[in-house]
């Protein structure tokens, strides 16, 4: 039965993909209709063809390149910490200890835990009239004034990506340490006896046997903390005035609150436009192709 | 030489390892006292580190006075839904992709692949009207789509390197023995990758289970909403009873919190028997 060709493949793939189709690929190609129509779910009887006028009034926002701005600092800060420290902590899970799947259920924590408890916590902790991390720092002398992390706009993006990054942690140290643990142990015994020391045999053994990891983690994550919104929908709803929005939410907000299908629509092509020539670039300069049959 | 060097490492480590876990305890340590203290004590400049008045009022506030059973049943029916399908539906294509060969196979992964790359914003919308069309949308099967098919790309993907790791001469062994294709399947396969499968319902159950923006854009009445959007729209309605709210929170964390304790080794082990290998 090895690898056999006959039709039952195709039905067995068929309710995965009969599903993409209809609710994924059926909604991305009428985005594209509604992307060049005047869609306002506040006027329903007024939808027409406008032609490019979404597009226009969406590069033309006086806020457009803010936003594309902070959304590159929110993608690079946010993807750059979580994969730094995940795989800190991956290096750091990886003996055993006693204790360590204790541990590991503790620290993996916020992976399972909603983006709304976690934006609800920070907004308290850094809350600046009752929240404790003003309060300490003014206690311990580092600090002379309050800072207002969250309603000052030279901070709020900083902060709301402070927060994201404590949240992806998780993932990547979860999905580097497996990798990781598949690493035979045997190439760490050669190296010991070919005398080589923790760099080469951290650079030689365990980064390029974890390179497709890597480089796959890397790709999904960017893409999805390129496409979330809800922690600063939840945070600062993209505030104040604009300094917290990247292109989700700033879509989700269209969307959602002014009801213009239209111009969402169009900011969303916008956006799918930006993450598949990222994807593309990315796959080419890490040669993905030969990452195997992925 | 070598020796002051294995210890600094184990210092380094242990530092490492503690700094995380004070990093991780905190917000939910201050999460938790929140919850448990007077409003009084909550909006007050003099923080209180350790709670002096300790209460339970918030969650019987939570419990009397809002919806907070109801979104509790909501979540856990469709993550439960979620869970179960999209592990289902990855199985079976994830077996398909592992053990056959077919003329669409390439396309096919590079399909999967490029669904990961379509914002989930940007469907959102096509995807309302066409709920409203089908009469999906204030629906919680509707949730449950939604949430199959943003989980399905990356878990049968899971499931297919799962496959890939299990020798098919077992398979062949339980055939010649007399075994069905699915009754080896069932019998033999399955049980060897049950950290896989369970893995995989974890993570589509944990990511209904948390998701929020879709839940907001489909549910509009408040007997089907789930528990993220149930509390987010406390923070609007209520002008933030932080004590309440907090609760709350407290709340929709002991599910995925038990359930994760639970699993969180198979996820490991799971994910290391071969998945996310590139």
């Amino acid at each position: 039965m090895k690898r056999i060709k006959s039709k039952e493949p195709y039905f067995m793939l068929a309710p995965s993909f009969l599903l993409l189709c209809i609710f994924l690929v059926y909604p991305l190609l009428s985005s594209f209709l509604y992307a060049f129509q005047s869609y306002k779910l506040t006027a329903p009887n007024d939808i027409a063809f406008n032609g490019i006028n979404n597009f226009k009034a969406v590069f033309q926002d006086s806020n457009f390149g803010l936003i594309l701005k902070n959304s590159f600092i929110w993608v690079v800060l946010t993807v750059a910490g979580q994969f730094i420290l995940g795989f800190i902590l991956a290096l750091a899970l990886r003996r055993p200890f006693p204790g360590r799947n204790f541990y590991q259920a503790i620290v993996f924590l916020p992976w399972a835990i909603s983006s709304f408890v976690v934006g609800l916590t920070f907004r308290w902790l850094l809350n600046a009239e009752y929240g404790p991390v003003n309060d300490l720092l003014l206690k311990l002398g580092i600090i002379e004034n309050k800072i207002y992390f969250l309603s000052d706009p030279k901070l709020a993006l900083y902060t709301v990506i402070l927060t994201m990054t404590w949240y992806g942690i998780p993932f990547f140290a979860i999905m580097l340490l497996a990798a990781m643990q598949s690493i035979p142990e045997d190439l760490y015994e050669a190296a010991d006896i070919d005398g080589a020391g923790i760099w080469s045999k951290f650079w030689h053994i365990t980064f390029s046997y974890i390179k497709q990891t890597i480089i796959l983690t890397l790709l999904l994550r960017t893409i999805w903390v390129f496409a979330s919104a809800d922690l600063i929908y939840i945070m600062t709803a993209g505030g104040p005035a604009n300094s917290s929005s990247i292109l989700s939410s700033y879509m989700f907000m269209k969307a959602y609150s002014t009801l213009d299908y239209g111009q969402a629509s169009a900011i969303g092509l916008f956006f799918m436009a930006l993450l598949i020539l990222f994807c593309y670039l990315f796959m080419k300069a890490t040669k993905f192709e030969k990452a195997g049959n992925f | 030489m070598i020796r002051n060097r294995r210890a600094f490492i184990t210092i380094l480590r242990v530092c490492i390892l503690i700094f995380y876990l004070l990093m991780v305890l905190l917000p939910f340590y201050w999460l938790f006292i929140t919850s448990v203290k007077p409003r009084m004590d909550i909006l007050t400049t003099d923080i209180q580190y350790w709670p002096k008045n300790f209460t339970f009022d918030n969650y019987k506030v939570l419990w009397s006075s809002s919806n907070f059973d109801v979104f509790l049943k909501n979540s856990v029916l469709v993550s439960i839904g979620t869970g179960l399908f999209t592990t289902c539906f990855a199985i079976l294509g994830g077996y398909a992709m592992a053990r056959y060969t077919f003329k669409a196979k390439t396309m096919a992964v590079y399909g999967l692949l490029l669904t990961q790359m379509i914002p989930g914003v940007l469907v959102m919308i096509p995807t309302a009207i066409l709920f409203s069309k089908v009469g999906l949308m204030n629906h919680l099967g509707g949730l449950i789509i939604i949430y199959i098919v943003g989980n399905i790309p990356f878990c049968l993907i899971l499931m297919r390197s799962f496959f890939d790791r299990i020798p098919v001469d077992l398979e062949e062994a339980a055939l010649i023995d007399g075994c069905s294709k699915l009754g080896a399947l069932i019998r033999i396969v399955l049980p060897i990758m049950l950290p896989g499968i369970v893995a995989t319902f974890v993570f589509a159950f944990i990511g209904a289970w948390n998701e929020l923006l879709c839940a907001i854009m489909f549910i509009s009445s408040d007997e089907f909403k789930t528990i993220p959007v149930g509390l987010s729209m406390f923070v609007q309605n209520y002008d933030v009873n932080w004590g309440v709210m907090t609760a709350g929170a407290v709340m929709a964390l002991v599910p995925s919190l038990i359930m994760f304790a639970i699993v969180q080794r198979f996820v490991v082990e799971g994910l290391s028997d071969g998945a996310v290998k590139g």
